[in-house]
């Protein structure tokens, strides 16, 4: 249920609208290298949902994920989702390099990191975290 | 000299009122002490007053306006007495109240008795708390002691990030302390102190909870002394983390029965830490001593020992949280190890470091090394050799064997004269490696060759489709830039009785999560018999060169080229047999094979032909093809026929997706031979 459930999310982040600004952009590119990210991000977000649910773990603005709250959190598992957290930046960070590069353009690496950033945050669970603009967090 | 001060305020109270008893009643007796100075405490006005009611009942109060030490201060702090005697020896006050706002947040019970010669406090708050103060005296000696039973350490809560100098530091949200402390002196100052206190229950968090604790009980032996013939302080701590967690961020530390014993000198200008240790369980322990400056902390010596450290735990507990996001945050490490560090003036001067039957291996299996044995030195002002050997591992499945490394270490800078690793059944010679760490990381380079390995043990090593052969190759000079792989000139490579030329051969964030790989290539006069047989695609004998240029690979499978084969100029045999072009046929359309079935050529088990082409430019996952020449329109040419028989074979297919095209070449080379029927 939630792997059926981050493949809807992973596919609409992708699907929606245009990058803002490069309206060229294919962000549905699939390479060998986004399509193994995506399984490792898709593997992952089963054990990361349950932190996003507790709002231990919020959605940044530039697309990546970040302790929130870690006392909610028992002392003893918070390494291991700092760790969680960790790897979900570094398949984030090489998704969107990968999505530029596929494109050509590896150049808008950053324009894509902050399209996808607002995508998770439109598409993330009512009661999630996210950060706003001004860095502060809100839930949704 | 202030505890001089201190007990002279303590003396001048109990005269006063020893000598009060004996004198006629007075309505109200008041006097005060401006302040009292000294290095390690100072106390704003005192003002201590008696009020006598018309029953003749008498009420003690002292009111403080502040005791600071060095920059923490407590305020208006209030001693009152309502039920008190004295006499000629001895002042008792049996029903006091202490009122420490900043401390404690209501007024604490409070007893108290006073001597010419000593001086007891009890508190004892709500919750079964129970604080004793008491000092004693004499002409030229006092003794004070701090006696604590089951005592709350959230009263210092406030008092903590400011002591530790740190706002955001964690807040003591439980703990209970119990003990004594001891404080010895003379007229002028403390000579000896000595803690023996138990924590339990220990818990503190800072408001986002990274930096945190819980249910930590310790135990602090603590005693300093000063030896006035040599003129200095001995100490000694003791702690014993019998249990309890902590995480602070990116660390986990937990488990039972770590230990620190520190102990050394201090002579006002130099700290000496001598013979001290730390024990972490499961790990192993440090040994350690050094000399600093006092009070600008500057580290004049400093010794760290470690042996038979457990690398399992090691890593796991202390390094890995700090690599988090590199290659090494994946791996396993076991084995032993032993370290030592010497700093001088500051400046890290020599490092040693062994190992003792040490596996490295990458839980994602991109390498492993087994069985690594090193002594490596480092020392700041020499050059040193290296002695590290290894047993067997593999890189990108490509296994490796035994060999020694002899490493020249001068700094930053690594040096490695030559190598012979052995890869598979040869041996990948290494010349002029050479590493430097730079502040943008690490950066290395070396030039060698590979000797014969065979293509059956490569392609079993790296589980594709069995070939035959042997393949060797020249490297010239690669470097490393921080991120990526790149190879100056061309990398020559023989297979397939032929050769391969790899122009710009760069390899992009190598150990990456998705490890880019782009190059030119020109591969020429391979042998297709050698080259088919290995896929069981058909007896097909010819020679082809082959160009792909463009390449790029990510995660090691292509995403883009442009590839041209064509038959390699020369004289030689040029002869397909049926099944081949059965099976070229099913990748590029069935027509060649319908052609067969339907003619004479049934009956013919090979054909000559004069050319084979074929073309792919790969773009986003569809392979777009063509045959021998450019061609307009749906059909092109793979096979021109020649000789007698011949044929022609003729795609139809332009445009394949990637992974189609390759489930059928799949598909034609896992099956047998096929029989036209």
């Amino acid at each position: 249920m939630v792997n059926r459930f981050y493949n809807v999310l992973l596919f609409m982040a992708l699907a929606l609208a245009p990058l803002a600004g490069q309206a060229e952009a294919n962000l549905e590119v699939n390479t060998p290298a986004i399509a193994s990210l995506k399984q490792s991000m898709q593997s992952r977000h089963a054990q990361l949902v349950e932190h996003y649910n507790s709002g231990a773990v919020g959605l940044t603005r530039d697309g990546m994920v970040a302790m929130r709250d870690a006392n909610a959190v028992p002392l003893a598992q918070r390494q291991a989702v700092n760790a969680l957290v960790s790897a979900e930046n570094q398949d984030r960070t090489a998704l969107y390099r990968e999505i530029a590069r596929a494109n050509n353009h590896p150049e808008w690496e950053s324009k894509i990191r902050a399209t996808f950033g607002q995508r998770w945050v439109n598409l993330a669970r009512s009661g999630w975290w996210y950060q706003t603009d001004g860095n502060a967090w809100k839930q949704k | 000299m202030y505890n001089r001060s201190f007990i002279l305020l303590i003396v001048a109270i109990g005269c006063y009122l020893l000598t009060l008893s004996a004198s006629a009643a007075y309505p109200q007796l008041k006097f005060s002490v401006a302040d009292i100075k000294s290095p390690v405490f100072q106390t704003g006005s005192i003002e201590v007053r008696i009020d006598t009611s018309q029953s003749g009942a008498r009420e003690l109060a002292i009111d403080i306006e502040e005791i600071a030490v060095q920059d923490y201060a407590l305020k208006d702090i209030r001693v009152l007495c309502r039920a008190f005697q004295w006499n000629r020896h001895e002042i008792q006050c049996t029903n006091g109240q202490l009122i420490a706002g900043d401390i404690f947040a209501s007024a604490l019970p409070m007893q108290f008795v006073a001597t010419r010669s000593h001086l007891t406090v009890d508190l004892r708050p709500p919750g079964g708390e129970h604080w004793q103060f008491s000092i004693e005296w004499d002409a030229e000696l006092w003794h004070a002691a701090l006696t604590v039973k089951a005592g709350k350490m959230t009263h210092f809560a406030r008092w903590l990030p400011e002591m530790l100098d740190h706002e955001s530091f964690p807040t003591l949200t439980g703990g209970k302390l119990h003990g004594k402390i001891k404080v010895s002196g003379d007229l002028k100052g403390v000579t000896s102190a000595g803690i023996d206190l138990s924590i339990d229950a220990l818990a503190f968090s800072d408001a986002a909870g990274m930096h945190a604790g819980e249910d930590i009980t310790l135990s602090v032996k603590s005693n300093i002394e000063h030896d006035s013939r040599r003129e200095h302080w001995k100490w000694r701590g003791d702690i014993l983390w019998r249990q309890g967690a902590v995480f602070w961020q990116p660390l986990f530390f937990s488990g039972t029965d770590h230990a620190l014993n520190v102990q050394g000198v201090f002579d006002g200008k130099t700290l000496a830490v001598h013979d001290s240790h730390l024990a972490l369980a499961e790990i192993g322990t440090v040994k350690f001593s050094g000399v600093a400056d006092w009070p600008d902390a500057r580290m004049r010596e400093f010794q760290l020992d470690a042996g038979n450290m457990a690398l399992s735990a090691l890593f796991d507990q202390v390094l890995k949280p700090f690599l988090a996001d590199t290659v090494f945050a994946e791996l396993e490490i076991s084995g032993l190890a032993d370290f030592a560090v010497l700093i001088q003036e500051g400046v890290l001067q020599e490092i040693n470091l062994a190992l003792e039957d040490v596996n490295i291996i990458d839980q994602r299996d991109r390498f492993a090394f087994h069985r690594i044995q090193a002594h490596i030195p480092w020392q700041a002002a020499n050059t040193t050799i290296a002695d590290i050997s290894l047993l067997d591992g593999h890189v990108l499945r490509i296994p490796l064997g035994a060999v020694r490394v002899p490493l020249e270490i001068k700094n930053s800078h690594l040096y490695v004269p030559q190598l012979a690793l052995p890869v598979l059944d040869g041996v990948l010679k290494l010349e002029d490696f050479s590493a430097a760490h730079t502040d943008t990381g690490w950066r290395w380079e070396f030039g060698g060759k590979l000797t014969p390995v065979s293509m059956e043990a490569l392609t079993e090593a790296l589980q594709i489709q069995p070939m035959h052969g042997i393949l060797s190759a020249y490297i010239p000079r690669v470097h490393y830039d921080g991120e990526s792989v790149s190879v100056d000139g061309v990398l020559q490579i023989n297979v397939f009785d032929g050769s391969v030329v790899i122009h710009q051969l760069k390899l992009i964030e190598p150990m990456g999560l998705t490890p880019h790989l782009t190059a030119d290539i020109a591969m020429r006069n391979l042998d297709l018999g050698l080259l088919t047989s290995a896929f069981s695609f058909g007896k097909v004998e010819g020679r082809v060169d082959i160009d792909v240029s463009q390449l790029e690979l990510a995660n090691w499978k292509p995403i883009h080229f442009d590839a041209h084969m064509f038959s390699s100029p020369g004289s030689y045999t040029r002869r397909i047999s049926q099944a081949a072009i059965r099976n070229i046929s099913a990748l590029g359309g069935e027509g060649a094979v319908v052609a067969i079935q339907r003619s004479f050529l049934r009956f013919f088990e090979e054909f000559r032909y004069a050319e084979i082409g074929w073309r792919c430019a790969l773009r986003f996952n569809v392979c777009y093809m063509g045959g021998i020449e450019p061609e307009p329109g749906s059909r092109y040419t793979l096979i021109k026929g020649g000789g007698i028989p011949a044929i022609n074979v003729m795609g139809y297919n332009r445009d394949v997706g990637w992974q189609e095209l390759i489930s059928r070449l799949q598909r034609v080379t896992q099956e047998n031979e096929p029989v036209i029927q």
